[in-house]
């Protein structure tokens, strides 16, 4: 349990200080690809862990990131909505039986596709809603679906690459 | 029974929900104001720290341009010599003193950090309130102007660039002097937009946009940009695509400019207001 807690603060803090300092600054296409890999951390929660936990740790996780990165409120408002959306979406995926208390939602003990469905769908409504309210206007609306649609997807690539490169090691080693 | 428990259960994480996102959205809305800059004074500057670390390590690859940029600034400067200068004289010279007429104070800093792919960017600057920084100052690099100083912590501020939804410039066609309004719209940062030139105005594409002066940021004759694509907004104005002749993604070293009689025009304007709105209640 303690060492759960620890491990996720610990990815919380990386993953913000990777998104603020290295994976924010990608520039493609003129910002029409923007990934938000720090989603990643919160993706990961055990899913044992309570709906208003998962709510609280996101808002948490959301401020730390505007800290960084301009306006706050802006990615707080994002992460909530999504800390909202994770649980609804496992509850969604779960298989007949439920969820044991080894699994966990990565790539190795869910599957690809399992996987890539939870993520597309969280990461989707995160990346939707935070676009949104940073716009706020509708006026380009063809270019805010482009821009959801492809920041999205590199965001599920690099996270799907992440998984791999984190927990086949960790797996091979045990 | 078990039912209702359910229910509440369920309704217990909606209302945890509607009070986080409503946190959350207040924090946002209260943005736009300067509640922000008190807001965010004590984290400038440990997140301000971590990004100049971080600036650090970027400027050893980027040597290079900076070394080019100051070859070139250096070449300015010479040219502006005295010795780069002929002394004429026809008759009784005029005595001036330049000094006595000082009215902008240019102040160096460094860019730690800087966006350009988001709807509302800022730059962070390395100096701050003890480096004679305060809010509301104009901020140009060498090629041309830069933003405005939004709010300042003691080592560290914050920079409203150009590439930000809610920045405005007074700015106008340097060969014809008709003037009007910089805005950005987000998307490419490199090219921004001048609204409000009205279409008796002759304009080309290449020609050059500069500052107006009006305002306490920034001195008059600025280089913003070249016009790039004219286009007609309605009957009466033109929208003018803009290519910014500073590029946002490699900024390295700016100026951030003290206007000495800020407060004078300020008081000026205050007064202006006053005025105004006593001869409205009559």
């Amino acid at each position: 349990m303690l060492q759960q807690i620890i491990a996720n603060t610990i990815r919380i803090l990386f993953l913000v200080l990777l998104q603020a300092l290295v994976v924010g600054r990608i520039n493609a296409s003129d910002g029409l690809i923007l990934p938000y890999v720090y989603i990643f951390a919160l993706l990961m929660l055990p899913f044992q862990t309570p709906a208003w936990l998962v709510m609280v740790i996101s808002f948490l996780t959301g401020w730390l990131m505007d800290y960084f990165t301009g306006p706050v409120g802006l990615h707080t408002s994002a992460c909530v909505f999504l800390g909202f959306v994770i649980p609804l979406v496992n509850k969604f995926l779960s298989p007949r039986e439920g969820y044991d208390s080894t699994q966990r939602p990565t790539v190795q003990r869910m599957g690809i596709t399992w996987y890539v469905t939870y993520a597309a769908i969280c990461t989707f409504f995160h990346h939707g809603f935070l676009f949104f309210i940073e716009v706020m206007r509708f006026s380009d609306f063809f270019y805010q679906i482009a821009h959801i649609f492809l920041s999205s997807l590199a965001t599920l690539i690099l996270m799907v690459i992440g998984q791999y490169i984190i927990y086949n090691t960790k797996t091979t080693e045990q | 029974m078990k039912n209702i428990v359910e229910l509440i259960k369920r309704f217990y994480v909606f209302l945890i929900y509607l009070v986080l996102q409503g946190l959350a959205l207040a924090m946002l809305f209260n943005n736009t104001n300067y509640h922000r800059a008190e807001f965010i004074r004590n984290s400038t500057d440990w997140v301000g720290g971590i990004y100049s670390k971080r600036a650090n390590l970027a400027q050893y690859i980027k040597l290079n341009d900076i070394n080019d940029e100051l070859a070139l600034e250096i070449a300015e400067l010479r040219n502006e010599q005295p010795t780069s200068y002929e002394v004429q004289r026809f008759g009784i010279d005029s005595l001036v003193d330049t000094l006595l007429n000082q009215r902008y104070f240019f102040k160096t800093a460094k860019v730690v950090n800087a966006t350009s792919n988001r709807e509302k960017n800022y730059v962070t600057l390395d100096r701050g309130a003890l480096g004679g920084i305060r809010p509301d100052m104009g901020v140009v690099a060498i090629g041309g102007i830069v933003g405005v100083v939004r709010s300042v912590s003691d080592h560290y501020a914050m920079v409203m660039p150009v590439l930000h939804s809610d920045f405005k410039a007074s700015v106008k066609l340097k060969k014809s002097g008709y003037y009007g309004s910089l805005v950005w719209q987000g998307g490419n940062p490199g090219l921004a937009e001048l609204i409000d030139i009205p279409v008796t105005a002759p304009v080309q594409v290449g020609d050059s946009i500069v500052t107006t002066g009006f305002s306490t940021y920034y001195p008059a004759g600025i280089m913003v940009g070249l016009v790039e694509e004219i286009q007609q907004a309605n009957t009466d104005t033109y929208l003018l695509k803009i290519r910014l002749s500073v590029d946002f993604r490699k900024l390295n070293y700016v100026m951030v400019i003290e206007d000495i009689r800020k407060n004078e025009i300020d008081s000026l304007n205050n007064q202006m207001e006053q005025l105004d709105a006593a001869t409205d209640h009559r």
